[in-house]
């Protein structure tokens, strides 16, 4: 990703922090993540993009990769060994518009 | 005068404490040798504080008010921050803080002209600071930590040269502004090439970084500064190989001195190439 997208602005960003320093956020986006979006002025499109777990979208609209990356781990495993494995595994299928596992090596 | 003691440069991938049972024999070499290294140089040279700069992560601070350097002046600095434990999977720990060296660098460093910012209440530490304390076990001796979190990734962050004048002034307020006895090491935590979050996740770039450590170890701070540019760290991994301008302050600080690296390792698994530097103060040219 270039940085000429990167838009510090997006609510996406606020998100991810407050997840990061919560964990009752967490647990809430867990179980009713519509209610913890419902607090975020987030963009239609931005709202959309996290829902629908397009990254690329979400990249486009200007989100920092770093914290693209942290959302990818509150969604599918933040785990060293495995959770986290999977979630860059989707991140990067979803940067690269397939649905395909990344090879471990 | 105070006396710098000790310089060095690793990386600080979480990968290599959580995925370091998966890698294979020669990665894993590359990881124990070089923090082995450390951890034992460190000790030998029997420094007063550590002054450690690490990139932040975005885990200290919103995206809309961030700060370039971030300096931890607490008593005592505890982590993983609670998010990062199972992530790293890397021990508990308190490391002793230096409130009064953390002062004295804010105002040394703010009289030169380099805008720093202080925090007193524990800082968030990931992997920037978990994984070196804990790999030299930094807690268990009584070394005190001082933490400059630096903004390598929230664009614009300082870039090469910039990173050389702060290096140059932390210098002068070594020699100047601390107490005449006393010893200091400085290490640079980051990189070395990768992408976090980005779509080139699993990519590292080997020749940026075997040309990195060459251009570390040679100590000509010119070409390293013609070469390593920020451009060409950006190209090397968006967003996580400019964690090696981390490493340039501490450069410039010690002057040009040759360095040893302990071999290099880019297993696509840790997500990060990995090698570092420890600098021969003595053999200054």
């Amino acid at each position: 990703m270039a940085w000429e997208k990167f838009n510090p602005n997006l609510a996406a960003h606020d998100l991810v922090q407050d997840m990061k320093w919560n964990p009752e956020i967490r647990k809430e986006f867990k179980q009713n993540e519509k209610a913890v979006l419902d607090r975020y002025p987030l963009l239609l499109e931005e709202r959309k993009a996290i829902e629908e777990r397009d990254f690329r979208k979400l990249y486009d609209l200007g989100m920092h990769p770093y914290l693209g990356g942290q959302l990818s781990r509150f969604i599918w495993g933040n785990d060293a060994g495995k959770g986290a494995v999977e979630a860059s595994n989707k991140l990067v299928a979803s940067l690269q518009g397939h649905t395909r596992d990344i090879p471990k090596s | 005068m105070a006396q710098i003691v000790f310089a060095a440069g690793a990386p600080h991938a979480p990968a290599i404490v959580g995925l370091f049972d998966k890698a294979p024999d020669e990665s894993r070499k590359v990881v124990t040798d070089t923090y082995a290294a450390i951890t034992n140089e460190l000790r030998a040279a029997k420094p007063d504080v550590v002054i450690a700069f690490a990139n932040d992560h975005l885990s200290n601070s919103r995206i809309t008010f961030y700060p370039d350097f971030l300096i931890g002046t607490a008593a005592e600095h505890t982590g993983p921050h609670e998010w990062f434990q199972e992530w790293i999977g890397c021990r508990d720990y308190t490391a002793k803080g230096n409130p009064a060296v953390a002062k004295s660098l804010f105002a040394g460093m703010t009289r030169r002209g380099v805008r720093m910012t202080v925090r007193e209440e524990n800082l968030k530490f990931d992997d920037n600071i978990s994984v070196p304390v804990t790999m030299t076990n930094l807690d268990k001796t009584d070394i005190t930590l001082v933490p400059v979190l630096q903004n390598c990734t929230v664009p614009p962050f300082p870039d090469a040269g910039r990173c050389f004048e702060v290096g140059h002034a932390l210098r002068d307020f070594i020699e100047k502004d601390l107490p005449g006895n006393m010893r200091v090491a400085l290490f640079g935590s980051g990189g070395l090439s990768h992408e976090p979050g980005g779509a080139k996740y699993y990519k590292i770039d080997e020749d940026f970084d075997r040309r990195f450590l060459e251009l570390c170890v040679g100590g000509d701070h010119k070409a390293l500064l013609k070469e390593i540019t920020v451009e060409r760290m950006e190209e090397a991994g968006t967003g996580g190989t400019a964690e090696v301008l981390s490493w340039f302050p501490v450069m410039a600080a010690i002057g040009e001195c040759k360095g040893r690296s302990f071999g290099y390792t880019g297993w696509p698994s840790f997500r990060c190439g990995i090698g570092g530097v420890i600098w021969d103060l003595k053999t200054k040219q």
